[in-house]
């Protein structure tokens, strides 16, 4: 059997396997990402079929008006009365809807700016690398709720102006990310062998760098994104959130009943506990992601 | 060995590449340079196998690849086919990189681990508008049968493949233009022993097949005198000596190429237990930093008290025809001059 | 007796999809002062060997069965705290990698020290001035100085000296070296074999030189064993391993490998296939796939080492390599390398 025959033979012993399908594989069987993922997965289903799921409407009035001692969790209110006598378990069910909205829309406009920027840093180089890094220090250099309050303070309150403060954050830490993934792979033999055989300019980077260079943004993003629910949650506890009053977003939630702490417990845990868990799952998906596509980096 | 055709390929002329070092604050200042190729000149001539051998930071990587233009030259010429290509614009080299092109010593970082295996086979074919679609994947098939590799092989990824089929793969890879030239940097280094001599032998029927001329470089000499018709030996970014690959191992001009061979152990007990080893002290000097005078001064076993540590020798031909860039190498040769005895070393 | 024996070890790395079996039948004894080779290329099994004996396996790894025998204790069934004082201290190991196997933020006296005050009872004053010595012994200039930097201001071949003097600071019995040379230069390699081969002697320590460099084996080893695919399948005095090796592997790689003092050049013979993947059930000889010899019964029943030749020379083959094959090249006759010839 000549040399080609006997690889041939040991080659159709297993499928093709792409490195995504690899990745994919891994992803699977990591327990922790799995369970991040089941989270997500009932958040957005929680999110989507919230008419079905909360019994009342998120403003509804069910029960007394009670500013002081609102009723605690019963077979009835799940998560008990808030202050205006609104059923809390159906706030914070329609609340899933706008900390995912506004954490992913965020995070996505960060990606794409900072996706944007870092190529252009890690592709040209030069004065082009140099004032968008040194922008980016910039900005990272005040802290990003300080620079998302500013920016608040800049577009308004509002539901989009939020959403683009949180975003705006962001952008540094793509750029940054991709701009130092680019310029590793840059270096590498296979880019080299690439221009070696007249791979230039756009194709080079669309065919030969970019796709190698993606994947710490892909982690980066599901990290973002929980962060960014935590921002917003954070602006609006300052009051900063969107100005419409009685929206049910979780951290206006934590801010309304801060001082209540003590007598109706129930107003600031449950809305907490949902935000904890959104971030965690987020997490859990985030470094699952990290080990599934490179398992070298395993601990 | 193959028959040389007669005619220049390539040609380099006191070829120097410096990468700059940089440092600063905010804004990065020009602090010194890296020399790690500080004039090299030498010629292959077509059908021929020129070997470039040396230890880490000679520059034979640098030399390879400013060849192909990868690197830009800070100055001399490169001449390949009597034009010189060492200013042209990467624009103007397109047309060139079908004649010359590269095979990389890392199998597992020189394939785009994203492409299919019959993509990036195909892809030069694509970008210089030879072929496209069907054809191109036709011709892929046939490169892959060339090394030895079956057809199917192209719809799988690189990672699928072992590290000497990885190396066939960029063989395939580098034979799709039908270049004139191809350099080899450390091709087989990081296959095992029983692959490195298929690969090896693989070269050298390719060779004959399709009429190429090889700029092969390596740091294992053993590789390099049998695949090489005529080698050059690199120290710290110049060339030290250059001779027929037999007559280096036979009669070595330049302490340097002395010592290296010295170093190399052969697989003969007998052989390893009688032989009289050049030890060399200390370490290579960094190419940031290269010693005044000769580069080799620093550990030359032959060194003298004048002349070494303030004068760079010229690789000049001595009066038996070797070329070798020694103050002394006639002395040496003539016996005249004598190993310092720190430098010798016998196997107990 | 002998200082060191290995009966029968196996060992198995387990990954989600598969089993390896890294090693698979290891057998060998060493004397006081013996120098082994064990030469085999990537993936035979050879370093999986020496970390198994020493208690160093990585997580994934496994000892399946076999017994090491030190100074007649078994030290795969020896808790780890009786095995730290073998470590460092009885048997001593250094690896291939000068970059990564020293400790980055640790001064190299630091580090050398830290072995002595454990295993020789030094106080500090005495440990420093035993570290300095033993850099001093591994040709380190400036010992003096030099104790007090860290391992990134040293080059490659400085680090393994490095590595050697904390190998032998507490006159181990046996030296376990793991391709101590195969990321240093060529004339870098050469000067550290040869400090190698004479704290050897000066110690009276046995070595077990892991490689794959057949050339390096020639020069520094009295006996060399070679491995395929997690076994031995020849053990001889290196000398007539060399000159008559009756393994069809080991013929396979020593005329495959390119001779640096061949008189002409021969066309180089390489070993058909690719070497082992190791997950798969081995069924009779594993070098039968690829070997030139190979019968039915290579390919059905697993040849032992046997006796072949002489008492020390064995091989486990059942068509051993005939007279007619041996390899008989022409090389030049060693120059007098320090003058010219």
């Amino acid at each position: 059997m000549s040399l080609a025959e006997a690889e041939a033979q040991e080659l159709h012993l297993e499928r093709p396997s792409s490195l995504s399908r690899d990745a994919l594989d891994r992803f699977i069987h990591n327990k922790a990402a799995v369970v991040g993922v089941v989270v997500m997965v009932l958040l957005v289903l929680i999110a989507i079929f919230a008419p079905l799921i909360a019994p009342f409407g998120p403003q509804e009035q069910v029960g007394p008006l009670d500013s002081s001692n609102p009723a605690g969790p019963s077979a009835e209110h799940w998560m008990g009365l808030d202050e205006q006598g609104r059923d809390v378990f159906s706030r914070v069910v329609y609340g899933a809807r706008l900390s995912l909205l506004v954490g992913l829309v965020s995070a996505a406009f960060g990606l794409s700016v900072g996706l944007v920027l870092g190529a252009l840093a890690g592709y040209f180089g030069g004065w082009v690398e140099t004032i968008i890094m040194r922008l980016m220090d910039i900005m990272l250099a005040i802290p990003a709720l300080l620079l998302a309050i500013g920016l608040i303070a800049l577009l308004g309150r509002g539901l989009v102006q939020i959403m683009i403060a949180v975003g705006i954050t962001t952008i540094p830490v793509f750029a940054r990310l991709l701009r130092g993934s680019i310029l590793a792979q840059r270096e590498s033999d296979y880019v080299l062998a690439a221009r070696s055989l007249g791979v230039r300019g756009r194709r080079l980077l669309t065919v030969h760098i970019l796709p190698n260079a993606l994947a710490p943004l892909i982690v980066q993003a599901t990290l973002v994104t929980a962060t960014a629910i935590i921002d917003v949650a954070g602006l609006s506890f300052l009051g900063l959130g969107p100005a419409e009053p009685g929206l049910p977003e979780w951290g206006k939630m934590l801010a309304d009943n801060a001082t209540r702490l003590d007598r109706a417990t129930h107003l600031v845990i449950f809305p907490g506990a949902a935000i904890v868990i959104s971030v965690l799952g987020l997490n859990l998906i985030g470094d699952g992601l990290r080990e599934s596509i490179d398992p070298k980096m395993r601990s | 060995m193959t028959i040389v055709d007669g005619g220049e390929l390539l040609r380099v002329e006191d070829l120097k590449v410096y990468f700059p070092i940089k440092s600063g604050l905010v804004f990065d200042r020009h602090v010194g340079d890296v020399k790690a190729v500080d004039g090299v000149s030498f010629e292959i001539m077509k059908g021929e196998t020129l070997g470039l051998v040396g230890e880490s930071g000679c520059g034979k990587t640098t030399v390879g690849r400013t060849i192909l233009r990868l690197y830009d030259p800070t100055e001399g010429r490169i001449l390949f086919e009597g034009d010189d290509i060492s200013s042209l614009s990467q624009k103007q080299m397109q047309k060139l990189r079908g004649r010359m092109q590269m095979i990389f010593q890392d199998p597992y970082s020189s394939l785009n681990p994203r492409q299919s295996v019959g993509n990036l086979i195909s892809e030069p074919l694509k970008i210089h508008g030879i072929s496209s679609g069907d054809k191109a994947r036709a011709r892929a098939e046939e490169l892959l049968e060339i090394v030895g590799l079956p057809k199917s092989a192209t719809a799988r990824y690189p990672h699928e493949f072992s590290g000497g089929q990885r190396q066939r793969i960029g063989l395939a890879r580098s034979l799709a233009l039908n270049p004139d030239l191809i350099v080899a940097d450390e091709p087989v280094s990081a296959l095992d022993v029983s692959i490195q001599a298929q690969m090896i032998n693989l070269l050298e029927e390719l060779q004959e097949e399709f009429d190429l001329t090889y700029l092969f470089i390596a740091h294992d000499l053993a590789v390099v005198r049998h695949i090489s018709d005529r080698v050059a030996v690199m120290y710290l970014g110049k060339i030290v000596e250059v001779a027929n690959a037999d007559e280096l191992y036979a009669s070595p001009r330049h302490p340097y190429t002395m010592a290296l061979l010295s170093a190399v152990p052969i697989p003969d007990p007998m052989v390893e237990e009688s032989r009289e080893r050049i030890l060399l002290k200390g370490d290579l000097p960094s190419p940031a930093n290269p010693p005044s005078g000769c580069r080799f001064h620093t550990r030359c076993p032959f060194r003298q008290p004048e002349r070494c540590d303030t004068e760079d020798p010229e690789l000049r031909t001595l009066a038996d025809g070797h070329v070798a860039a020694c103050h002394y190498a006639e002395e040496i040769m003539a016996g005249r001059i004598r190993a310092h005895e720190s430098g010798k070393a016998r196997a107990s | 007796m002998p200082l060191l024996s290995v009966r029968d070890l196996a060992v198995q790395f387990k990954t989600r999809k598969s089993t390896v079996r890294a090693v698979n039948g290891v057998s060998f004894d060493l004397d006081a002062g013996e120098t082994l080779g064990i030469v085999g290329e990537s993936g035979c099994g050879k370093s999986v060997t020496s970390l198994a004996m020493l208690g160093i396996l990585p997580k994934a790894g496994r000892v399946t069965h076999g017994e090491v025998l030190f100074e007649d204790v078994d030290l795969l069934k020896v808790p780890d705290s009786q095995l730290r004082q073998v470590r460092g201290n009885d048997i001593a190991m250094i690896f291939q990698d000068p970059m990564t196997s020293l400790n980055p933020v640790l001064t190299v006296g630091r580090q050398i020290t830290e072995a002595l005050r454990k295993h020789m009872d030094m106080n500090k004053d005495e440990a420093n001035k035993e570290a300095i010595a033993l850099l001093d012994r591994v040709e380190i200039p400036a010992a003096k100085d030099r104790i007090e930097d860290y391992p990134h201001q040293f080059s490659g071949g400085m680090r393994q000296r490095v590595m050697i003097a904390m190998a032998i600071s507490c006159h181990p019995k046996i030296l376990i070296a793991d391709e101590p040379t195969t990321a240093l230069d060529v004339t870098i390699q050469a000067q550290i074999l040869e400090v190698l081969k004479q704290l050897v002697a000066e110690e009276n320590m046995a070595l077990i030189l892991i490689t794959h460099d057949l050339g390096v084996v020639a020069g520094t080893c009295e006996r060399t064993n070679v491995m395929y695919a997690g076994r031995f399948v020849e053990s001889a005095p290196t000398p007539k391993l060399f000159a008559k090796p009756r393994h069809p592997y080991t013929l396979g790689l020593l005329k495959s490998v390119p001779r640096l003092d061949a008189a002409r050049k021969e066309k180089l013979q390489p070993i058909g296939g690719t070497p082992l993947s190791m997950t798969s059930e081995i069924e009779g000889c594993a070098f039968a796939p690829r070997c030139i010899y190979a019968t039915e019964e290579s390919r059905t029943k697993t040849p032992e080492l046997r006796r072949i030749d002489s008492d020390d020379h064995l091989v486990a083959c059942w068509n051993p390599v005939q007279e007619e094959d041996m390899p008989r090249i022409e090389i030049v006759a060693a120059r007098d390398e320090g003058v010219a010839g």
